[in-house]
């Protein structure tokens, strides 16, 4: 077949084209970029996001590798490497942990290689790993437990425990790395030798038995070649290899890869915004192209006069939207990485993510953004400008000469007279393409609607409530022990540091103490547990909990002993609260709670009611018996923040506390001052700074940065997402009235030709300028009253800091814009299409 | 009674190499109730006299007197109501606004003026131009001659000074043309009414009180027709 070589000739009259009309290319070249910009945003904020939870949660597990084997033997780990779906298979033995250190925990192990102490984040970074029977290498948090230098050579002195044998070494440091708190041990690398001599391989399989011994088994870590089902291919892998089904050892998939990349939510909440931000760029480059091409359908018709194919024409629109995605898409990646870094900042702030070096953009995940925003903006840019090209393609000569819009697409024949005023002509043309009429009502609707629920949402926000509900009191200090592991033990705050925090002059400290228990109920208790039951056991597995309750009649209970500030600050839900009462140490406050999937005011189920007795057993095993005062909740900022599924909350007085508990430790430390001069505060980060004492400071101010940043996040978000919709209901607008103004041009001449004033034309398409406004806001008054009282109650019960007030302002200031937008829009276009004379306006037919 | 005079009347397009004179000095003058043709061929000049006397576009030199007023002293928007008031249009292509019904494009440029219409004598020309019938139709709805006689009938309505017909014909078939010649040609009697005509086929032309001829932008004959 002859293939005619004119894509040459279409090349080079498509580039002509966009160099006559600069102004158009710029509009055009910029709503690519405002697309790009936007998906860019999208994808860097979501990617590093993302991909920063991952790496958290796997600096917090240890490791990197998808899936682990655990507690086998050498030739498991053989197996495992040789099978053909595994990659990056590593290993390293288990020796012991290290007995002499008290504030952080630290495992004793030896590397299979270099890439097995890689794949546990803990691979020298001075020095190398351990060669020599007496070498370790460990991070620095352990040097600093120590309080050794970190200084290659150092002389370490340890107390390994290996299954319970504690034997003392004197090693030589000849690695360290940085040590990483979020990690949950810390890493102590021993030579092969070593392990050897105090851990050798056992000669049998793992047994959960009796009396455990780990040491000397591998731990075997690998990948598999995409982290898509990671969970069935370990299991198909272990079916593979101990296809006799007999001694399968126990294995486990890393959660940084599960709880990231198949969290349906996030997933879905990611495709939604993709597709609002393709749906926005789809919106505002159709309606540029679909301008440019209608103020160029004659010359289009023209080049069909003159043989131009449809299939060229639509070539040439495809080349001009190449040619406009080659210029805009760069700078849209740019200025998108930009926004994206800041909001990025902004979101981890709120979050509260302190390790930054987890959320730090890799150059491959970069590169990925900068591709996946490129394809998208540009799959955007070619699907939206396929309408405009089809119009300009099928468009038939003699249609493109004549082109305007007196076909009216209504079935009626008739109508009736009435009198003719530039309103009238008006309304009339607004009947004439409905589909434009509604296609551009409802993208101002949408965005005026959008602007007046985030008006609704900032100011239904209540700083008042968020602060009351996220700190009590001035200052609190909490123990990061607490927070971050589920330990059993609640080391907290000891009397010594306790007193450091008084010596701070006008500091009123009030501790809360805390200490797990046990609830033994009575007859009557245990019924109203079975009952509970009953009604919830098809709710989840945890039910059986509340089963087990009864039959051993025992169960969980939190005591807290507070004095009688922090009393004051609990709200009785049933009974009073008197301070005297609870001062004698016969009286506390109780409330029972059950973790269901239900919203939060329902997980509070009332088993006890005042006067009740109640008979509790402490930590020791000593039982008491107390007096129910009231049905009440410690305040959440100094509550442990934590739950179990199934316990009763008891709260004492702290002198009838400090009888119970077996070590006295508070977990929280409410602290009130007077002082404004900020010295109080300072002396109590001080404290809480100092090496090793694992306080974490928050005072009220924190919460009031972290408010504002919240509401700067909504306000970014939800500006930028109004403020999209707003440009792409400006712009239909733009298109319908250009469009509509350049389509008419001839008729409108006619009209200037028999009589019509500019001035009254002017009036006419003011008019109808204005008619959309008038449609624009009798429709957002509508929708936007029933969301903003649909969300606001929502909200409202999902945000405890939210309280809802009924608004309409922004619609009525927007409508005031639109108002006068809609006026002067026509206005300017008409004068646009007036520097022809009307003779030549006529003429073009 | 000279209804329509032009002195010197020149309109010349671009300048230097390009420029063109499309209409040359031209001197004529129509009296009231006189129905003349402007005859010439394609680029003699004719349309653009055509616009030049109805106010459509300005020349380069020369004047334009309706009613012995010389229109082109008025400002743009005094124009534009000049003509909506002393002169009536019918166009080739017809050029009703096509969301009005054809009662309402008749007396478009009376309510555009904000008159009110003589609704005795809009029924009077409404029935001469036979659209009583067809008042609330949409132009959609009309043949090309239902819609040239509809665009006849706004022309007489508002009661001109003058009439321009810019090849009122050149989109109809020849019955039809005759049709709405005679009807063009019946109602200018009936009223009084002055007509000037553009055409450039002579058999229409015939149908004229006197035919202007024009050649090269120069006016050659302004005798009276034969009869």
């Amino acid at each position: 077949m002859n293939k005619v070589r004119n894509r040459e000739a279409i090349r080079r009259l498509a580039l002509r084209e966009m160099k006559s009309d600069r102004r158009m290319v710029f509009v055009l070249v910029l709503s690519v970029v405002l697309t790009c910009i936007m998906f860019t945003a999208l994808t860097s904020v979501g990617g590093s996001l993302i991909n920063g939870v991952q790496q958290e949660t796997m600096r917090q597990v240890g490791g990197n590798r998808m899936a682990g084997v655990k507690y086998v033997l050498r030739e498991d780990y053989e197996k495992i490497k040789a099978d053909s779906k595994t990659r990056d298979v590593v290993y390293h033995t288990l020796v012991g942990d290290l007995e002499n250190v008290k504030n952080i925990r630290a495992e004793v192990n030896c590397a299979g290689d270099e890439d097995a102490a890689e794949a546990s984040f803990s691979a020298p970074e001075e020095g190398r790993m351990p060669e020599s029977f007496d070498e370790i290498a460990v991070s620095t948090l352990v040097l600093d437990e120590f309080g050794l230098p970190h200084e290659l050579g150092t002389k370490i002195h340890i107390e390994l425990s290996v299954d319970g044998e504690i034997t003392e070494h004197d090693m030589t440091l000849c690695g360290y790395w940085k040590g990483d708190k979020v990690s949950m041990a810390q890493q102590c690398w021993v030579s092969r030798d070593f392990a050897d001599k105090y851990a050798p391989e056992p000669d049998t399989e793992f047994a959960f038995d009796g009396n455990i011994k780990y040491a000397g088994y591998y731990m075997v870590d690998l990948n598999f070649a995409n982290s898509w089902d990671i969970e069935g291919k370990t299991e198909a892998l272990l079916s593979r290899i101990y296809s006799d089904g007999e001694n399968i050892p126990q294995a486990g998939v890393n959660w940084a890869y599960t709880t990231s990349s198949v969290d349906g939510g996030t997933l879905a909440c990611g495709i939604v915004m993709l597709f609002v931000v393709f749906a926005a760029g789809y919106l505002i480059i159709y309606n540029i192209f679909y301008i440019n091409i209608s103020t160029n359908i004659r010359s289009y018709g023209l080049l069909k006069t003159i043989g131009t194919t449809s299939r060229q024409i639509r070539r040439m629109v495809r080349i001009q939207a190449a040619v406009y995605s080659a210029i805009g898409i760069p700078v849209g990646i740019v200025s998108g990485l930009m926004l994206g870094k800041v909001m990025t900042k902004s979101i981890m702030r709120i979050m509260n993510v302190y390790s930054e070096n987890s959320y730090a953009v890799s150059t491959k995940l970069l590169a990925l953004i900068c591709l996946i925003s490129a394809v998208f903006t540009f799959a955007t840019v070619m699907i939206s400008c396929r309408k405009p090209c089809r119009i300009a393609a099928g468009v038939s000569p003699i249609e493109a000469l004549r082109y305007n819009e007196t076909d009216i697409h209504t079935k009626k024949k008739s109508k009736k007279s009435a009198k003719v005023t530039p309103l009238s002509i008006a309304r009339n043309n607004m009947m004439r393409s409905r589909k434009k009429t509604v296609t551009v009502v409802l993208s101002l609707t949408l965005s005026m609607v959008l602007v007046n629920t985030l008006f609704t949402v900032l100011r239904g926000v209540d700083e008042d409530k968020f602060i009351k509900d996220s700190i009590v009191g001035d200052i609190v200090i909490k123990h990061s022990e607490n927070t971050q592991n589920f330990s059993d033990k609640i080391k907290g705050i000891t009397p010594e540091m306790i007193g450091e925090f008084e010596q701070a002059e006008g500091a009123e400290v009030h501790p809360v103490y805390f200490d797990y228990g046990s609830i033994l109920p009575d007859d009557e208790a245990c019924e109203k547990v079975e009952m509970l039951y009953e009604k919830n056991k098809d709710s989840g597995d945890h039910m059986e909990d509340l089963k087990a309750a009864v039959e051993r009649k025992k169960y969980q209970a939190y005591i807290y002993g507070i004095d009688e500030t922090a009393a004051n600050y609990i709200e009785a839900e049933e009974g009073s609260i008197d301070i005297e009462k609870l001062k004698s140490g016969r009286y506390v406050i109780v409330n029972t709670y059950l973790w269901s999937e239900k919203s939060e005011d329902e997980n509070y189920v009332h088993i006890y009611h005042p006067g009740d007795m109640i008979e509790l057993e402490d930590s020791k095993g000593e039982k008491h018996e107390y007096e129910v005062m009231a049905v009440g909740t410690m305040p959440y900022p100094l509550s442990i923040q934590m739950y179990g599924l199934f316990f009763t909350q008891v709260v004492m007085y702290d002198e009838e506390f400090k009888g119970l508990a077996e070590t006295l430790g508070a977990s929280k430390l409410m602290i009130n001052t007077d002082d404004e001069s900020g010295r109080v505060k300072e002396q109590c980060k001080a404290i809480c700074e100092k090496d090793g004492s694992q306080l974490v400071y928050t005072d009220k101010q924190t919460y009031i940065d972290e408010f504002s940043g919240l509401m700067s996040m909504i306000k970014l978000v939800g500006g930028s997402l109004a403020g999209t919709l707003a440009l792409i209901g400006i712009l239909n607008f733009v298109n319908a009235v250009v469009t509509g103004i350049i389509n008419r041009k001839r008729e409108l001449a006619m009209m200037n030709a028999v009589g019509m004033t500019d001035v009254q034309q002017k009036k006419m398409l003011m008019w109808e300028g204005i008619h959309y406004a008038v449609l624009t806001a009798v429709w957002s008054v509508i929708i936007g009253s029933g969301l903003s009282l649909f969300m606001g109650k929502n909200m409202e019960d999902g945000l405890f800091f939210f309280s809802y007030r009924f608004t309409l302002l922004p619609i009525m200031i927007c409508l005031l814009i639109l108002l006068l937008l809609s006026a002067a829009i026509p206005y300017v276009s008409y004068k646009v299409i007036c520097s022809d004379s009307v003779v030549d306006r006529m003429r073009e037919n | 009674m000279t209804v329509l005079k032009t002195e010197g009347l020149t309109k010349i397009y671009g300048d230097g190499q390009n420029k063109v004179t499309a209409l040359d000095n031209a001197d004529f003058s129509v009296e009231q109730g006189e129905f003349a043709a402007i005859v010439g061929t394609s680029g003699s000049g004719k349309s653009t006299l055509l616009h030049m006397l109805g106010g459509l576009d300005r020349p380069t030199s020369g004047k334009v007197y309706v009613e012995n007023k010389d229109i082109f002293s008025m400002g743009d928007e005094a124009l534009t109501i000049f003509r909506r008031r002393k002169i009536g249009f019918v166009f080739q292509s017809f050029n009703l606004v096509p969301t009005l019904n054809v009662y309402e494009n008749i007396v478009f440029p009376i309510q555009l003026d904000g008159n009110d219409v003589d609704e005795d004598f809009a029924a009077e020309v409404i029935d001469t131009l036979g659209l009583s019938d067809m008042q609330e139709r949409l132009p959609n709805q009309l043949s090309g001659g239902q819609q040239q006689r509809v665009a006849i009938a706004r022309a007489l309505a508002a009661k001109p000074a003058i009439i321009l017909a810019d090849e009122p014909t050149g989109n109809l078939d020849t019955r039809t043309s005759q049709d709405v010649l005679s009807l063009l040609k019946t109602s200018g009697q009936k009223y009084q009414q002055t007509i000037v005509m553009i055409t450039h086929d002579e058999a229409i032309a015939q149908m004229a009180d006197r035919i202007i001829r024009i050649e090269d932008g120069r006016i050659m004959t302004g005798g009276a027709a034969d009869e």
